[in-house]
């Protein structure tokens, strides 16, 4: 257990030198997750006046939390492809050859994503607020939402990372990691449970980033809503679970 | 052809010290069925340079992978200080460095962090980690560029980076898996110079290649390799000797007038040789006498130390000699010799495939 906190750390502070001395990463992780705040903000600014809605937020308090995990999402889209990288030119072997824990190297990998979420989530709730949201909980709030980001971000990169150490390609670890898309639109990322067909509505309600959101939008819009918070995080405890069990085999698969 | 290539036929290292590293009956059958390494056998003793000469897909690299850990064998065993590279892996990965043949080191770290990343995960404690660190950077000449990141290293320099950082823990014994592919002329021969520095430190040195110059700069001893198994192993210059004779070719005086007077030339010439033969005709280590069209060649097992002798007896009778060249049997020669084919560097050396349009 020390073994693996002492080399994941280290290995750790590598997967971040990796992430931000590339400017093109955080900044594209940014990027679409603003672009999208604020053209929909714009272009659907009425949308609260229907009914669903309740009336009194504004849509871009609304539409902020859905991107606060689409840009959590591009933040671990690709973060699968590191391990692929190392694996092909060499550096696993090289990793594999010291007496650590090899289980220290997926430790390495995933821990720093949740500071790297944390750091790409803030970024989008600061200019979120310069454009006009406000965040009701305030600052133990914002720090709540970060966490909520950075915990929901390690546990989606399964799905980033399965694909990739099964495929070994690069290209799979991408695009089956865009079933973020699908899944976000079927969540209350942008639109209340009221205004969905009967289907959707079931779909979302076992919908884990659903969760996610309503906890990160009572922290933005009311309160802290401690039930909504403990379904958040049961909604991530079990896509972690899954989606990481998976991993560790793959894992195991990648390195025998 | 394995019976009359039996390391027996070749004077082997004394062995004083237990093996560092004991390889008994490896056996290593990959998932497709390929049998890579087929029934190898050797023991190193400490502070040895030894080298697995022989071509690609003859079982090189993946013997030195076993012995590092990464692979695990079919049958047999592999014992590192004494430890068996299976079931002790995690002990053996304390005391070995292992410098691959493609070089991974991180291009978006520096070189310092990279050889700082490597430390720590041998735990090598903080106080000593920084010293060591820097000892390492100066003596591969990386200190100037230490704070670059190893992205921007040349191939020279990505070399002795990952060198480095097989070396940053001290490791007893290093294996070197083909350490100079792709390095131009100047860079591989400081590689050499470096590789007998820390040979000479007291580390164990197991190198894998298929240049027959790398082999015969740096291993006091060699195992030939080919098709998975160990065709013979001794020492470059009793391998050598094995094979055959050298060969000493002598330019004899008159030879080279013969271009406008042809018969005069070769009446000289003629007669030189001649007395040559009759000077020659009970010399002792000769083992044969050819005519050239300019002089002789002769084979003398040794030629290194029949030479001073030779002269002294050719000068006494008189033949003014005008030249002289000679030529030992090659590490290729010795290939041939007990396995049957050439090691085909040229092949080996090409540059990567570049695919369709290449």
């Amino acid at each position: 257990m020390i073994g693996l906190a002492y080399e994941g750390y280290y290995l750790g502070r590598r997967t971040l030198r990796r992430f931000y001395r590339v400017p093109a990463n955080p900044i594209s992780v940014v990027l679409y997750p603003l672009i999208q705040l604020f053209v929909f903000s714009q272009l659907f600014k009425d949308i609260v006046q229907l009914p669903g809605f309740g009336g009194g937020t504004s849509y871009l308090a609304y539409l902020a939390p859905g991107q606060i995990t689409f840009t959590v999402f591009f933040a671990v889209s690709w973060a699968g492809t590191n391990l692929l990288v190392d694996y092909r030119n060499g550096y696993l072997d090289k990793l594999r050859v010291t007496p650590i824990n090899r289980y220290s190297i997926l430790v390495g990998e995933l821990v720093p994503l949740f500071v790297s979420c944390s750091i790409m989530a803030g970024a989008i709730l600061v200019l979120s607020v310069l454009l006009g949201a406000s965040i009701a909980t305030g600052l133990p709030g914002a720090v709540a939402i970060l966490v909520l980001g950075g915990l929901f971000g390690v546990a989606w990169a399964g799905t980033s990372f399965v694909p990739a150490l099964l495929t070994k390609s690069e290209q799979a670890a991408g695009t089956l990691s865009l079933l973020f898309f699908p899944v976000a639109f079927m969540s209350t990322a942008f639109v209340p449970p009221a205004l969905m067909p009967e289907w959707l509505r079931i779909v979302n309600d076992w919908n884990p980033i659903t969760f996610v959101i309503e906890a990160m939008r009572a922290l933005m819009t009311t309160g802290f809503d401690w039930p909504a918070i403990g379904r958040a995080l049961v909604a991530i405890a079990a896509l972690g679970v899954v989606l990481h069990g998976a991993t560790l085999w793959a894992f195991r698969r990648l390195t025998n | 052809m394995d019976d009359d290539a039996k390391p027996s036929a070749i004077p082997s290292t004394p062995r004083v010290s237990p093996p560092v590293v004991e390889v008994q009956d490896l056996v290593k059958v990959y998932p497709g069925g390929t049998r890579a390494v087929d029934g190898i056998s050797f023991a190193v003793t400490a502070g040895e340079f030894l080298g697995f000469l022989g071509p690609n897909g003859a079982g090189k690299t993946t013997t030195i992978r076993i012995l590092a850990t990464l692979l695990r064998p079919t049958s047999g065993t592999a014992r590192v200080g004494g430890l068996d590279v299976v079931a002790d892996a995690a002990a053996v990965r304390r005391r070995v460095g292992f410098a691959m043949q493609t070089v991974a080191i991180d291009a978006l770290s520096t070189g310092r962090e990279n050889l700082e990343l490597i430390g720590r995960l041998h735990r090598v404690p903080t106080a000593q980690l920084r010293t060591r660190v820097d000892e390492l950077l100066e003596l591969m000449g990386l200190a100037e560029v230490a704070a670059r990141r190893a992205g921007s290293y040349s191939g020279g320099m990505r070399r002795r980076l990952d060198l480095a950082s097989a070396l940053v823990h001290r490791p007893e014994v290093l294996f070197l898996d083909e350490p100079t592919e792709g390095l131009d002329p100047q860079s591989r021969s400081a590689l050499w110079a470096e590789l007998e520095r820390i040979n000479r430190t007291g580390t164990t040195m197991i190198l894998t290649t298929h240049y027959m110059e790398e082999a015969d700069r740096l291993c006091r001893r060699l195992a030939i390799i080919d098709a998975g198994r160990i065709a013979v192993e001794g020492s470059p210059i009793d391998l050598k000797r094995s094979v055959g004779a050298d060969s000493v070719v002598l330019r004899l005086a008159g030879a080279g007038e013969g271009d406008g007077d042809k018969d005069g030339a070769g009446y000289g010439l003629a007669a030189a040789q001649d007395a040559v033969v009759r000077l020659l005709a009970d010399f002792v280590p000769l083992a044969g006498l050819e005519r050239t069209p300019v002089g002789v060649a002769l084979g003398v097992p040794d030629a290194e130390r029949a030479i001073p002798d030779l002269m002294r007896r050719l000068d006494s009778g008189g033949i003014h000699i005008d030249g002289l060249s000679m030529t030992s049997p090659s590490l290729d020669d010795v290939f041939l010799h007990y396995t049957g084919s050439r090691i085909r560097t040229e092949e080996a050396d090409r540059p990567i495939d570049l695919g369709w349009w290449g």
